[in-house]
């Protein structure tokens, strides 16, 4: 990374720099990459609500033994109030949670909303590299996710919606599963896959050939480091689970048996092929997050980050790694020792490159001049429950541990630290960090802090308890159980109540930010921000960088 | 300046896209791939077809025996009864074995079968060898017809030597039977 | 709108009685989940005692088999505890070693590596505050540090690859010849259990529901109608597979859990050691009574195995015909004395809802 001698005020010296559309073209038929980025961030807020409000009742369902509310939800959906309606339901809840958080949440905001706005600007490029592109990716993804919705009111066998888990396991997403609703699911995954194939393309291109004079590969921010790294993810992952599901569909649909054991298919290669999608895809959620952090720790420390070559080439090593590891999420299917020695010793080596960024980003601090703003507080938390997660992941990664927490609440608490406290931390570190940035307007610091304290104290309480439960036994998946487990999981849903707390002051905060928010100039954040967003004015001009900056 | 933007950006993305569609590609393949890769390796417990000239020149190892069962199992709904002639053999490593697997058409339609099969523990796979099986074919059974069917195979004396495979003691041989087509079958 | 606020306040109601009851209850029980193999108190009776007089009320199609009783299970063992933290205690040798690879090696790992990143981490907000330290220095780079905390990981990493890989290997030991064999098929939604080499046929195990469950002393959602009955000190071979979707047949106690695939057969072996119940439940989603299909497993000595066996109509085989040989013996006797019944049954039917047995 490198500190950026832009003229300061190529901002204004151009008049038609913030010549602005109307507003039918410049939302709908938008080709601007800020606000393509700013469309996938509301987006990925309303679909954000949605997973989290899904979440919130299954956390409610599961607070007490016994089925409380399934039924009558079942019917609120439109589907019958019987009791195998309401377990239909609790599936189809897991399934649309799961498909929503990964596809419409996370990936939507982290690389549609922060890779869109900011890497553009951070490479010193005046937009994305096909604009257009860029607009239909987010329009499929919008489809995609009003297709997933609509899937949960038509059939999906004993009930409204498709309840195959977002992993959609062959049998019982073909033959297990009847009516059209696990199809227009698959379909949605097909735009939302085709969608982001084609921003992987566009992210690929414009780092590789739109890049300012003077900013080398070496010289890039990390965080568009991570984006293209994930890009590749995106490209070499995507496409096979794109193939994977078509043939599920034509196995659904038009008598082919790939998965079928009776046509002579196997079940077991479509769980090969989602992991081989599956296991980069959880990198494809992270990696952009490992970008923020290092912006926000270098920013708020006043220093470069450390170990810059370390931090970038680690990321490569996690994407290369994260492509011969799938089968560790099949550690039970009825492998042979040789091969799962070989997934548990490779899935383990993730942890080195892994314990490098972690390391590196406490070396960024050391002897820096630490400020805690909101958006640091939410990387600190991020590096933390990160490392929780991590070192569960190495537990998980013991192919002969696994044969005891596979499938259990275990594993569900160790994804949800590396996803819900890691990916969701640092979108909200990204999200107070370039706030000031993309709307001109300082967000409240007092109510980011409470944001902060709420949600980390609510989410630990959620999810920590998890692991108790999958080391006693309790499975994943399951709407009900026997009586030992009510313990944890009546605490695990309080926390839930915890998280509320925290998503009221994101809110609001945001409300205020939008509308009261202190005007702010260039850089909010003083020198410690070197990248190139920070030399724009607050929020940028329409089209930026008319004249290429140099950098030194 | 900006044309030559233009024209790396393109290539950038057209290699993109072709390394995409390459996915794709390998995606579909991998499905031929992976049943070669099972057939040639035995991966996955399956196993292996030899020709009658490749068992005859088999060794016997006649201090070493193992012991082979028999598992059978049918889709639901099929409507046969299918049960090996004995639940185990035991014979010598390398020794050819016989075993007749018996099937009944309990319905009063004619039905078409085909059977999959692995063995376990998986990693005798590749050292199962059936010369003869009535799982290279379609069965097609009349209402209430009985068939008995022959496996021909041995135990290929290399698994002496994978460090894997050397200490089984018991492999099993497993079939399922299904439904060549739903039509006609009325499932 | 108004469903959104209706489904808040009926969160909030559930919410706040139960947090009262539970805490309650947590006072009893967070104290005790130390997963020490304890043995089983009672040193029962002679198991066999029960054949002759509990045969009276289940003598309807068997009339001439022998009648068995199932044992109940002890709180505690092969089931969760309210409260509990660690795993549920391992009956199994591969299982105490997996469960000793987690406690004593990978918690306390990951433990010392999330207060090492914590402890810095705070240091660092502290020494390294603007406050304290306003001139941040301008160190980006020291390569002595970045090959140390590389190498170091590598090195803990190969240590913790040594018993991982020796745990796999022991898991995957092949079957002694004398093995039994259980054949294992998943069905939406209950299990079916054979028995190939003793001639027993398959019987299908549905879950309980909650009155009969209560009425045996058993957790409902765990306990089963018919159980797997398999010999303690024995290594026991399943074979498993699925007749409609994927299933996966789990055992916590057991540290065993098997997918059940149509189409494929799968084998997994455990040896337990101790007579006992032992609780499991389907652990692949496979539609919608996925929580709805328990495992329950009973361990018994060598001699209520074969009356169970007698019971269902069934043959005990003599170990393997041809291996009775010299390879047969380290697995088969004095290692595993297997301790005691937990309890026997106490002659059903007369009070059923007299409840657990004092443990
Ligand atoms: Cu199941």
């Amino acid at each position: 990374m490198t500190t950026i001698a832009a003229d300061a005020d190529h901002a204004h010296h151009d008049d038609h720099a913030d010549h602005k559309p109307g507003f039918f073209v410049r939302w709908f038929m938008s080709t601007n990459h800020k606000d393509i980025g700013t469309l996938y961030l509301i987006f990925a807020i309303c679909a954000g609500i949605v997973g989290s409000a899904l979440s919130g009742l299954m956390r409610l369902e599961l607070a007490q033994e016994g089925i409380q509310y399934l039924p009558q939800w079942a019917a609120m959906m439109g589907g019958e109030a019987t009791d195998t309606a309401g377990k239909h339901f609790w599936n189809v809840m897991i399934t649309a949670h799961g498909l929503i958080m990964v596809f419409f949440m996370v990936m939507p905001a982290i690389i549609g909303g922060f890779g869109n706005w900011f890497v553009p600007i951070m490479i010193g490029a005046p937009d994305m590299a096909f604009p257009r592109m860029n607009n239909i990716s987010f329009w499929l993804t919008f489809v995609a996710f009003f297709m997933l919705f609509g899937s949960m009111f038509v059939t999906g066998g004993s009930g409204l919606g498709a309840g195959t888990g977002w992993t959609v396991y062959a049998p019982l997403s073909t033959s297990g599963s009847t009516g059209p609703a696990v199809d227009m699911a698959i379909f949605s995954l097909h735009l939302a896959g085709a969608a982001s194939i084609l921003g992987a393309i566009n992210f690929i291109t414009t780092i590789f050939n739109m890049r300012a004079p003077g900013m080398t590969l070496h010289k890039m921010p990390l965080f568009v480091w991570s984006v293209l790294v994930t890009a590749f993810l995106l490209l070499l992952s995507l496409p096979v689970l794109a193939a994977a599901i078509t043939m599920l569909l034509t196995d659904r649909n038009f008598g082919t048996a790939f998965y079928d054991a009776a046509g002579g298919g196997d079940p077991v290669l479509y769980q090969h092929l989602f992991w081989f999608f599956g296991h980069p895809e959880v990198y494809i959620m992270i990696l952009p997050g490992f970008g923020i952090v290092s912006q926000i720790v270098s920013t708020f420390s006043k220093k470069p980050v450390f170990g810059y070559l370390g931090m970038a080439y680690a990321m490569v090593a996690i994407g290369v790694v994260g492509f011969i590891v799938w089968a560790h999420h099949m550690f039970t299917v009825g492998m042979r020792v040789d091969l799962k020695m070989y997934f548990t010793a490779a899935t383990m080596v993730i942890a080195v490159p892994t314990g490098i960024k972690i390391f590196s980003w406490l070396a960024t601090m050391w002897g820096g001049s630490l400020s805690f703003k909101t958006p640091m507080l939410w990387a600190l938390g991020f590096i933390f429950m990160f490392t929780v997660g991590g070192v569960t992941g190495v537990v998980l990664a013991n192919g002969g541990v696994d044969q005891n927490l596979h499938d259990t609440y275990y594993v569900v608490a160790h994804f949800h630290y590396v996803l819900s406290l890691g990916a969701v931390f640092a979108l909200f570190a990204g999200f107070y960090y370039w706030i000031p940035k993309m709307s001109g307007r300082m967000y409240s610091e007092w109510m980011g802090q409470l944001h902060f304290w709420t949600f980390f104290i609510g989410v630990n309480i959620v999810f920590f308890p998890q692991h108790f439960l999958g080391q006693q036994g309790m499975p994943r998946r399951y709407p009900d159980y026997a009586h030992a487990y009510e313990y944890w999981h009546h605490i695990s849903s309080l926390g839930y109540l915890v998280v509320l707390v925290g998503l009221f002051f994101f809110f609001a905060n945001v409300f205020y930010t939008l509308f009261a928010g202190k005007k702010v100039g260039a850089n909010p954040w003083g020198e410690g921000a070197t990248t190139l967003e920070w030399t724009l004015s607050s929020p940028p001009p329409y089209h930026q960088f008319n004249e290429l900056p140099r950098i030194a | 300046m900006m044309h030559l933007i233009a024209r790396g950006k393109n290539r950038t993305a057209a290699l993109a896209a072709l390394l995409a569609l390459a996915m794709v590609g390998l995606g579909f393949a991998a499905v031929p791939l992976y049943r070669l890769f099972c057939q040639v390796t035995g991966f996955a417990g399956t196993t292996m077809r030899v020709s009658e000239e490749t068992a005859s020149a088999v060794p016997v190892i006649d201090n070493q025996t193992i012991s082979v069962r028999f598992d059978s199992n049918t889709a639901p709904g099929l409507g046969w009864t299918f049960r090996p002639e004995r639940p185990r053999d035991t014979l010598s490593i390398g020794q050819r074995d016989l075993m007749i697997f018996v099937a009944k058409n309990l319905t009063n339609r004619t039905i078409t079968a085909t059977a999959t099969f692995n063995v376990t523990p998986s990693q005798a796979g590749p050292y199962f060898a059936k010369i003869q099986c009535f799982c290279f074919t379609q069965q097609t059974l009349a209402p209430g017809e009985e068939i008995r069917m022959p496996v021909v195979y041995y135990v290929d004396p290399k698994i002496l030597e994978d460090p894997d495979a050397r200490d089984v003691r018991e492999i099993t041989l497993s079939y399922t039977f299904f439904p060549v087509d739903e039509a006609a079958t009325g499932g | 709108m108004a469903g959104i606020y209706r489904i808040l306040i009926a969160f909030l109601m559930a919410l706040t009685p139960l947090a009262l009851g539970s805490v309650a209850a947590s006072a009893a029980t967070t104290a005790r989940p130390v997963a020490a193999p304890a043995t089983p108190a009672a040193p029962a009776a002679t198991p066999v005692a029960t054949s002759a007089d509990a045969a009276a009320p289940a003598a309807d199609a068997a009339a001439a088999a022998p009648a068995f009783e199932y044992a109940r299970p002890v709180p505690g063992i092969g089931q969760p505890v309210v409260g509990g933290l660690d795993f549920q205690p391992q009956v199994t040798e591969n299982g105490r070693f997996a469960h000793f690879l987690n406690n004593a090696i990978l918690l306390p790992l990951s433990v010392v590596i999330c207060l090492l990143v914590l402890g810095l981490l705070l240091f660092v907000v502290v020494r390294f505050r603007a406050g304290a330290n306003p001139v941040p220095s301008k160190t980006s780079h020291n390569t002595l540090i970045e090959v140390i905390w590389t190498g170091i990981p590598i090195l803990i990493l190969v240590g913790v690859a040594v018993p991982s890989i020796d745990l796999l290997a022991r898991q995957y030991a092949p079957p002694p010849a004398n093995a039994l064999t259980v054949k294992v098929t998943g069905y939406q939604w209950y299990w079916g259990y054979a028995y190939p080499d003793n001639g027993i046929d398959e019987y299908v195990s549905n879950m309980l529901d909650e009155q009969t469950a209560a009425a045996r002393g058993e957790p409902y959602h765990l306990a089963a109608d018919n159980r797997m009955v398999v010999p303690a000190g024995r290594t026991v071979k399943l074979i498993v597979t699925a007749a409609d979707v994927i299933h996966s047949f789990a055992v916590p106690a057991l540290w065993t859990k098997m997918d059940a695939v149509p189409g494929r057969l799968n084998e997994v072996t455990f040896r337990a050691d101790r007579p006992g119940v032992y609780y499991g439940q389907c652990s692949e989603l496979c539609g919608v009574n996925h929580g709805y299909m328990p495992i329950a497993v009973e361990v018994v000595t060598p001699e209520r195995f074969a009356q169970w066996v007698a019971s269902k109509g069934g043959h005990m085989v003599a170990p393997a015909p041809a291996a009775a040989a010299p390879a047969a013996t380290p697995a088969a006797a004095p290692a595993a004395t297997p301790a005691a019944a937990p309890t026997t049954p106490p002659s059903a039917g007369a009070t059923p809802a007299a409840a657990a047995p004092a443990q």
